[in-house]
Formats: C-alpha cells, sequence, structure tokens
C-alpha cells in the first residue's frame, strides 16, 4: 500500500538542499548517513514468567526452553558494524541466550572477497508425556527393569534430548572467477527417548506352559540411550564463466554413536498377559525351570542393537550452462561412497555369522541430472529435465538368522530410479500463461534371490509380494495470471497413474515367481501401498486480489486424491485431501494495520485388514489467526493476537464379510476420536522511552488440548508389564509475562 | 515518515543550507547532483527518498549497498535506464513507470524482474538450478520473497521466514503447529533448513539430492546400511513421515497399526482395541503378545518392532532380529 505523502517529502527538501549546497562534499550527510549507514548496536535484557507447572507447560515447551523454569531470563544482543572504505562486515548475534535454546554467531565478511562464519547453538526437545517406572538408570545402557507394584507409584523421569551445534563456514574469492567455500558442522545429541521391547516367545524359544503364572509374553519400556556426534564439511570450488558456472566439491557426512547396545536387566516376574483383560496385575513368572528351553527373562536380557556408526562421501559436480541468452541448462554429477563397518563386538553384539566381524556395508550411489529450459519465443518456453540415481548395494551376503532349521541372508536392495520431465507454456493475452507439462518416474528394486533353499535366501516378511519395477506418468496443466494491478491467480489440474512389473511372490507355495496381476490376486493379500498401482488426481486454485490499496485477499484451494489398486483388497485403498484457506490484511491506517487467516483442511485414509477391519480414518484440521499491530503514538506500538489450531481424527472401524463375529462386535465398539486444539492468545507494547532505548512488555495465554488414547483412555492407563506408565496432562493451560529493557548504543 | 519536529528541523537545515549555498558556491547553480547511497544514483534519488512506498535510502544498509564491493549495483541496474520515466515526454500526461518495477502490482514481467537479480546472483552456487526449478517455473518472483531496501530481510530471518513461505503454502501453516513437529514456530528449525527455494536437484526443492539424504544431516543415525534393513526407510523417509508435522508422535502420517497395515499382513486377526474401552466377550482368550491391545496402545507395532529404521544386530540366535525385535 502506499502511504500518503506530500509531493516532496521534507527528507527530500533536506537532501536536495544538502545537495545543492555541498556540491563537492565527499561525505555523506548526517541525514543520508543516518538512513544509509547499516551500524547498529543492541542489547536485550529481561525476564520472563509463567504460571502453573511443568506437567502444565509440556506442550507449550517442546522446544522454546521454558518448559522447567517458572522463570527464565531474556538476553539477546546484536551488533552490526560496516567498514565503508573497505566494505568489511562484523556481525554478532545471540539469541535466547538466558534459556536452553540459546544461539550465538559471528560473522565476519569483506564483501565481494572472503567471509568467515562461527555459529553455536543448543536446542532440547523435551517430551511432552512423562514416564512413571521403577526401573533403575532409564536412558543408559543398563537399565534395570523393577515392577512396581501399582502403576502411577514410581519416580517421574521426563526424557529429553539436547542437540549442541557447532558451525564453521567461510568462502573466499580466489580471482574473479574462482571461489571457494567452506562449511563444518559439528553436532552431538545427547538424551533419552522412548523405546520399548517387547516379546511374544516362540515355542522353539521358550518351553514350558503358558498361564497366569507362566508367562511367555512381556512388554518393558526400555528408553533409548542417545550419545550422538555427527559431522558433516563441505569442500567445493566454484567456476563463474561468462556462460557458464560449476561447483566441484566434496561432503562428508560421519555419524558417531558412543553406545552400542542396550542390554537391560530384568526380573523373572512381572505382570502377566492376562492383566490388560482383567484390570488385575497377576505376577507371572518369565523364568520357569523348563529344561532344554530358554526363557522369556532371558531373550528380554538380550542385547539391542543401537545405532551403528556410519560415514558418506561424496564427489560432485554441479551447475549451468547458458547455450544462449533464452536457452539454459543445469547439471549435477555425484557419486556417493556410504559403508557401515563397526565391529559388531565393540557395539557389544555377539552371535555373527562365522567370518563376519561387521556387516562391512556399503552402498554407492551415482546421480547424473540435466535439465535444459528455452524461450523459444517471448511467449513460448520449454522445460526438459531428466534425473538418474543408481544405489548400489554392495554389502556383502551372510547367514544372519538361524530359526530352527530355517536359515536366510541379511537382505539388501539396490535400485535404479530415473525422473523426468517435460513441460510447454505458453503466454496468452491478458498476462495469462498456460502451461502443460508431462513427469515420469521409473524405480527398478533388486528383487531377492528366488529360493526359499539354499544360501543365497532372503526372507521378507508380513507382505504378499513384491514389485521389481514401477512407472509413473503424471500430466499436468495450469492456467496462471502472475501479473496483474488487482487481481492475480492460477488454477491447476494434474492426473497421475502409477502401474508396474509382475509381482515377485513371497507366498510359500509359488515364492519367486513372477506373476500377474490376476495370478497373485488374494483377496486378503498384503502388499505395500508404495509399489501398488495408483490413480492420483490433484487440483489446486489460487487467488491474490487487491480491492483497495488498503485491503488485499489471498484464497488457496487445494485437493487431492489416491485410489490405490494392489492385487488384493487389504492394505491402503484410498487417501483424500482438500484445504481452503483464506487470507486477509487490512491497513486502517499508516499506523493500523490487520491480518486475517482461516483455513479448514480435510484428510482421509481407508485401509483394511479384510479378517479384521475396514478403517476409513477422517481428519479435520482448522486453522485461524488474527492480528492487530499499531502505533498509538510516536512512542507507543501496540499488538495484539490469536492463533487457534484444532485437529479432529475420527477412526471409523467396520467389518468386512470376512470378519469373525468376535471382531464384527469389536468393530462395533471402534476406537474413539482422537482431538488436539491449541489457542493463543498474545499481547505486547513496546514504549521507546527514549531515543535509544525501548521497554517491551509481552503477554501469552496458552491453551492445549490433547485427548488422545495411545498412552491410556478413560482414566486407565496403558501399563507395561512392570507398570510402567506415560502420563500427559491432557488439558493444559500457561501464561506468561516478560518484560525487557531493549537499549540501542549506535 | 518523518515525525514533525523532525519535519521543522530538516525545513531549517535545508533553509539554512540553502541560503548559505549561493555564498559557498555561486558558479555551481548547475553542478552535477551528487549520488547519496548507490554509485550513479543520483538521477533517482533527486525525486526518489526515504518517504516512498518502498524507501530507497536505506538500501544503503544492505549488501547491495557496500560501495566498497565493485560489484554492487546502482538504482538502474535493477529498475533499468528508465528514460522516458527519468525525463517524461512532452507529450504523455502522466510519467511512464521505470523500465522495471517489483512491487506486487507491478506489470513487468517475471523473466525481467528476476533478471534484474539473476544477473549477479547466477554466480551463486546455491541459485545454480534456479533454471527449471517450481519456483522459476510458476512465475514467482525474487521480490516476492526478498525485500531488497530494508537491512531487514523477512526471510532471511529464522524468526520470520515461515510468515513469507507460508503466503503461499497454506497445508504447511496448519501443519506446523501440531503437537508432533519440527522446533518450527521457535525459529529453530525453517524451511531453508530443508529446502532450496533456489532450485535444487532433489524433489520438492529439498536441500540435498533426495529426501533421504536431507533427513540425514540431522537424522544420520537413521542412514545405516543395516544387518536387517527396512526397505521403505531407506527408499523414502516420508513414506511414514510427514515432517511438517502431525498429531501423531515421532511425525508419523498415521498411528500404528494403522500405518503399518499400509504394507503389512496383521498379527491377528486382530482389531484395533484399547484399556479402558468395552471388549468383546472374545477378546479375553485373546493371550500372547500378539493382542489387539499392544498393537494399538503405547507405541502400537513398535512396542515389539522397536528398530523400525533397521537393526545391526546379527545374531543368528533365537530369537533372531529380522523382524527387527532386538
Amino acid at each position: 500500500m502506499k502511504s500518503s505523502r506530500p509531493p516532496l517529502s521534507p527528507i527530500f527538501l533536506a537532501l536536495a538542499a544538502a545537495a545543492v549546497a555541498a556540491p563537492a562534499q565527499a561525505q555523506q550527510s548526517p541525514e543520508v548517513a543516518a538512513l544509509a549507514n547499516p551500524d547498529r548496536a543492541s542489547l536485550s535484557a529481561g525476564i520472563v514468567a509463567g504460571s502453573g507447572t511443568e506437567k502444565d507447560r509440556t506442550i507449550f515447551g517442546q522446544y522454546n526452553g521454558l518448559r522447567k523454569d517458572d522463570v527464565n531470563w531474556l538476553l539477546d544482543f546484536d551488533l552490526v558494524n560496516r567498514d565503508d572504505a573497505t566494505g568489511m562486515w562484523t556481525t554478532i548475534r545471540g539469541r535466547n541466550l538466558g534459556l536452553d535454546s540459546r544461539e550465538l554467531g559471528l560473522t565476519l565478511q569483506r564483501q565481494g572477497d572472503w567471509r568467515f562464519t562461527v555459529d553455536y547453538s543448543e536446542l532440547v526437545h523435551h517430551e511432552i508425556r512423562t514416564l512413571n517406572t521403577g526401573m533403575q538408570n532409564p536412558g543408559s545402557t543398563n537399565p534395570s527393569i523393577v515392577r512396581l507394584g501399582t502403576p502411577g507409584t514410581g519416580t517421574d523421569w521426563d526424557l529429553s534430548l539436547k542437540r549442541t551445534n557447532l558451525g564453521l563456514s567461510g568462502d573466499k574469492w580466489i580471482s574473479n572467477n574462482m571461489q571457494f567455500e567452506l562449511t563444518f558442522k559439528n553436532e552431538d545429541k545427547d538424551g533419552a527417548r522412548m523405546w520399548a521391547r517387547g516379546y511374544d516367545c516362540a515355542s522353539y524359544v521358550c518351553s514350558g506352559a503358558t498361564g497366569a503364572g507362566v508367562t511367555k509374553w512381556a512388554l518393558i519400556p526400555v528408553p533409548e540411550p542417545v550419545n550422538f556426534n555427527t559431522k558433516q564439511i563441505e569442500a567445493k570450488f566454484n567456476y563463474v564463466g561468462e556462460k557458464f558456472f560449476m561447483s566441484a566439491g566434496y561432503y562428508g557426512s560421519f555419524f558417531t554413536n558412543t553406545n552400542g547396545a542396550v542390554t537391560p536387566t530384568v526380573p523373572n516376574q512381572l505382570n502377566g498377559p492376562f492383566n490388560i483383560t482383567t484390570g488385575v496385575s497377576p505376577l507371572a513368572t518369565l523364568n520357569p525351570a523348563v529344561a532344554g528351553g530358554t526363557s522369556l527373562q532371558d531373550v528380554l536380557q538380550l542385547p539391542m542393537a543401537l545405532y551403528p556408526d556410519n560415514q558418506a562421501h561424496q564427489l560432485y559436480a554441479s551447475g549451468n550452462y547458458a547455450f544462449t541468452k533464452s536457452t539454459r541448462s543445469t547439471f549435477k554429477l555425484a557419486y556417493t561412497h556410504a559403508t557401515q563397518d563397526e565391529d559388531f563386538l565393540s557395539m557389544g553384539l555377539t552371535g555373527a555369522p562365522a567370518g563376519r566381524s561387521n556387516l562391512g556395508g556399503v552402498l554407492d550411489t551415482t546421480l547424473a541430472q540435466l535439465g535444459v529450459t528455452s524461450r523459444l519465443t517471448p511467449k513460448l518456453s520449454l522445460v526438459g529435465d531428466v534425473r538418474y540415481e543408481k544405489r548400489d548395494d554392495k554389502t556383502p551376503i551372510a547367514l544372519y538368522n538361524i530359526e530352527q532349521t530355517t536359515l536366510w541372508n541379511n537382505g539388501r536392495v539396490s535400485s535404479e530410479k530415473v525422473n523426468a520431465k517435460g513441460e510447454a507454456s505458453y503466454l496468452f493475452p491478458a498476462a495469462t500463461r498456460a502451461t502443460v507439462g508431462v513427469d515420469y518416474e521409473q524405480l527398478t528394486r533388486e528383487l531377492p534371490p528366488a529360493t526359499l533353499t539354499g544360501p543365497d535366501r532372503v526372507i521378507i516378511a508380513g507382505i504378499s509380494g513384491l514389485r521389481g519395477e514401477t512407472q509413473e506418468v503424471t500430466l499436468r496443466g495450469e492456467l496462471r495470471r502472475s501479473i496483474g494491478e488487482t487481481f492475480t491467480g492460477s488454477i491447476g489440474v494434474g492426473h497421475s497413474e502409477r502401474t508396474g512389473s509382475d509381482w515377485f511372490s513371497l507366498t510359500t507355495a509359488t515364492y519367486g515367481q513372477s506373476m500377474s496381476y490376476d495370478q497373485i490376486y488374494n483377496r486378503t493379500g498384503t502388499f505395500p501401498f508404495n509399489i501398488a498401482d495408483r490413480k492420483r488426481d490433484k487440483a489446486k486454485v489460487t487467488a491474490d486480489w487487491m480491492p483497495t490499496e488498503r485491503l488485499s485477499l489471498q484464497f488457496v484451494g487445494e485437493y487431492g486424491q489416491d485410489k490405490y489398486d494392489p492385487p488384493s483388497q487389504n492394505s491402503l485403498r484410498e487417501g483424500y485431501m482438500d484445504i481452503v484457506s483464506l487470507d486477509a490484511a487490512y491497513a486502517f491506517s499508516d499506523k493500523w494495520k490487520m491480518t486475517l487467516y482461516g483455513s479448514l483442511g480435510h484428510q482421509s485414509i481407508n485401509e483394511a485388514d479384510r479378517a479384521a477391519y475396514v478403517a476409513d480414518t477422517k481428519n479435520r484440521s482448522t486453522a485461524a489467526g488474527l492480528k492487530l499491530d499499531g502505533k498509538v503514538s510516536p512512542v507507543l506500538d501496540l499488538g495484539a493476537g490469536v492463533t487457534f489450531v484444532e485437529d479432529i481424527t475420527e477412526y471409523a472401524l467396520s467389518p468386512d464379510s470376512a470378519s469373525s463375529a468376535s471382531n464384527i462386535t469389536q468393530n462395533a465398539i471402534g476406537l474413539p476420536n482422537t482431538k488436539f486444539s491449541q489457542t493463543w492468545f498474545s499481547f505486547y507494547a513496546k514504549f521507546a522511552a527514549t531515543p535509544q532505548t525501548d521497554l517491551r512488555f509481552d503477554l501469552w495465554h496458552v491453551i492445549s488440548k490433547l485427548d488422545e488414547w495411545s498412552w491410556g483412555y478413560n482414566g486407565i492407563p496403558f501399563t507395561y508389564s512392570d507398570n510402567t506408565t506415560l502420563t500427559l496432562n491432557p488439558n493444559q493451560e500457561v501464561t506468561f509475562v516478560g518484560v525487557r529493557f531493549i537499549t540501542r548504543f549506535k | 515518515m518523518a515525525t514533525r519536529p523532525r519535519l521543522q528541523i530538516l525545513i531549517l537545515i535545508a533553509a539554512a543550507l540553502g541560503l548559505l549555498a549561493p555564498l559557498a558556491a555561486p558558479a555551481q547553480d548547475k553542478a552535477p547532483r551528487k549520488d547519496l547511497v548507490l554509485k550513479g544514483d543520483a538521477v533517482c534519488t533527486r525525486c526518489h527518498d526515504e518517504g516512498e512506498e518502498y524507501p530507497v535510502l536505506s538500501i544503503g544498509k544492505t549488501k547491495h549497498g557496500t560501495l566498497a564491493d565493485g560489484r554492487t549495483p546502482t538504482c538502474t541496474s535493477c529498475h533499468g535506464e528508465s528514460p522516458t520515466h527519468v525525463n517524461k515526454p512532452a507529450d504523455a500526461t502522466e510519467r511512464p513507470k521505470p523500465d522495471r518495477m517489483f512491487s506486487k502490482a507491478s506489470l513487468t514481467p517475471m523473466e525481467s524482474r528476476n533478471e534484474a537479480c539473476m544477473t549477479c546472483h547466477r554466480r551463486d552456487a546455491n541459485r545454480s538450478h534456479w533454471e527449471g526449478s517450481t519456483h522459476q517455473l510458476r512465475d514467482v518472483a525474487c521480490t516476492s520473497c526478498h525485500q531488497i531496501h530494508t537491512q531487514h530481510d523477512r526471510v532471511r530471518d529464522k524468526i520470520t521466514q515461515t510468515e513469507v513461505c507460508f503466503s503461499c503454502h497454506k497445508e504447511q501453516r496448519a501443519m506446523l503447529n501440531r503437537p508432533s513437529r519440527h522446533p518450527i514456530p521457535e525459529g529453530k528449525v525453517v524451511c531453508s533448513d530443508c529446502h532450496n527455494p533456489h532450485g535444487s536437484v532433489g524433489p520438492k526443492l529439498v536441500k540435498r539430492d533426495s529426501v533421504n539424504e536431507t533427513c540425514y544431516t540431522c537424522h544420520m543415525e537413521k542412514r545405516g546400511p543395516f544387518v536387517h534393513n527396512h526397505e521403505p526407510v531407506s527408499e523414502d523417509c516420508m513414506n511414514c513421515h510427514n515432517p511438517h508435522g502431525t498429531v501423531v508422535e515421532n511425525l508419523l502420517k498415521a498411528r500404528a497399526p494403522f500405518l503399518c497395515h499400509q504394507c503389512h499382513t496383521p498379527h491377528g486377526p486382530n482389531v484395533p482395541t484399547l484399556l479402558g474401552r468395552p471388549a468383546s466377550s472374545s477378546f479375553p482368550s485373546v493371550t500372547g503378545g500378539k493382542n489387539p491391545i499392544n498393537i494399538t496402545q503405547g507405541r502400537g507395532c513398535l512396542n515389539c518392532h522397536t528398530e523400525v529404521h533397521g537393526s545391526n544386530n546379527p545374531s543368528v540366535t533365537n530369537p533372531t532380529p529380522q523382524f527387527r525385535l532386538r
């Protein structure tokens, strides 16, 4: 919106007079310097206090550093300095220094020559739920499980993960055409996150009878200890020619885990499996003295593998070339060598097949991309792009599995992916551009050996078939008006069809056979959604309208629908989404402005387990916001806002014709809806006490509600076999008040 | 806009300087005007100043206004020489617009607007794949996101960047406040941490060459390879996760068992069931861990299939870890 101003502004009058009066003046006038000099230094210090307890702030305070303590310090500063004679910039910035989300950064730059940056930051993610357990040393590699007599009587543990980052980067123009860039990032990630282990002990593992007193089933919490380090380094040379640009470089990434395995200590008695139906917690023996068998206690005390160290090295060349001013190309070639060869014994893991001390994992990836864009005429443009990626899994095969008399190997999957895009657009009158395009994707996956016997055997469980190749073709079109004084907008549609090769049967009787859709069809078979036939339709409408200089309106509507057609009636069948959104901005005056938005979206998924249920999951998402900012006087700014989000998911279960009578009954009982909502009120006032100092006051009131049943429903918590529970205050309400003093030194 | 006291001071300064000017340089009435901020800006700043709709002098505070860098532009580098705007033709009723205008209501073609920037910024490796990128093909102007005349470019500030991106990407705006999310509202993770809006080789303008390689920059532990891989994991993280926010823990698109049943044969047959919810008469007969509650509550299927991203346990003894149990 244009500001209302006299034909010749006072600043202009002063500047013009200065220019006329002192034409030989080499330095900027003070007026101009004040407007054009970037130098500044400011310090913001204050305090923020919140209501309630930590339990009232778990959703609000996941990441912002305001969860743990009722009172927190606020400290920010920044300094910017430019030496006009040399073009030397110095930037130092600190944010959230009083919180556990603090950031500190320094940049030195001689513009056009070199730049150096160092960044330090911390971030803590606090789990929104509290663990109540009798476990000793949760989050360590040797937790000790202790059964609680009654759920909720243990010790509260708030799991969290802290990331500590240090980044260094810099660049230097070596010549007019050559630049060197170097970036390095080190991150430590420490803490623990929720994990568990459970086992329904197969008879060939655990012998003995099962009953209320002797169980072969248990589920225990085992938080994952996290002590990670990642390092990333990238060094590249950029060459700039008249028509040619190329970056050639190395990118290395390295992951190190201090811990190799977690090995819990488990008592020989835990809750039996029947407590889940009766609501009582009968002790059940996990370690019956059965000759020749392995007890469930033994199994639960076996080490669980943690993430192994891995590393990857990439060499690449990437850039563009201008054939002519209107015809340009982009390209990239990259080769990545990734390995994972951490020693099993050093991880605390035993039992590897003979001759293997580590996996020897090797994954080599080759990437090639070439794109061309051409404006054939001022109105007609063409685009073509091809991308090829080959992942060559060279991990050696070894016999990692023995289940009774059944043997099989580790799996490895190489793949090749080709993406291609073609697009043409034509500019019609009224600045309306019509675009049609076609996208193609072909993904070829390595299939396991077609044998159920012998040393090459690989087992893939829980699915009925695989597919060696899928192809997806997308046709799309769009009408767009990007240029207009008051109105711009677009409407676009797209249709995709994914098909593929015949199926690789994983059914014992036909294992390894290549079968057509009709041959492998099994109504209750299960085929992964990501390789099943799929039809996808999408549409999007956008409109931007500025009916007056003070008012602007924006509308966005989107729709999408997926229909899957695996050779069965199971698994994912349909997906759907829509969203409509309206934004408005209105300026009451030069001093008062308002923004307003609202959006409503729906998503649904239809899937089935034909032997048990059909699920029609529907989600409705609402978001809205209102913000008002104004200048009450030359020294007082005020602002207020409210945002609201609500997300409701409905789990509509229904039986299938193959469902048993009991499952029909259970479907009728169904699952309750889950609901999340958050309303956030905010208010601020900034008072300019002096030209160099401000006093700012902030008020937030946040209401968060999470009603869902993963960890309990209707007052009954989900309990592990040791009576560990996870709890959350489902209705959280918190008020924060902050006051800060801001002073500017320049 | 200047405040009234400031205006009065300025007028006084102007008046004083104006009165002194004939004494100081009586022969220089027709001398060329001095540049104020940029090299060669006098042709523009004789009329345009900080009181503009888009204040012009504050460009001096930006990298574009660093005169010591010989590459920096002047007004006409971006806006064009605009001869008819500088010298209004005698027969024109209104002063013609400059050659290139960048406001939302401008009628300057997008290619022309962006070429003004790319003429110089094509030298930047981050923009090597601008040509043919989604934003370029959809007529997104550089100035749709960037503010050139101000020291504080909202899209380059982690706290305000999302406001700029959400002016188009409404669905993502609705997702980011869900309980399972990245720390985007806090400004600790921003759109440009994962996406390169100037073009990339990966899908959806992801920063590195693929979705997974982008995710591994922060979640490198998932890269493996493992003794027991979970193929959809190594193929595309987004098979199971929505990085913009969900109501299910760990940014999962759907909760277990429904997510897992999109690919896998369920244990059972079991209908998802809750503690605290009435159960059918047949339910108590279900024994063992493969019961409907343990696949529905807690971590669902992941209560037992803990190592869903892959297990590097080499053990060949029972229970073997190929089902990612340990």
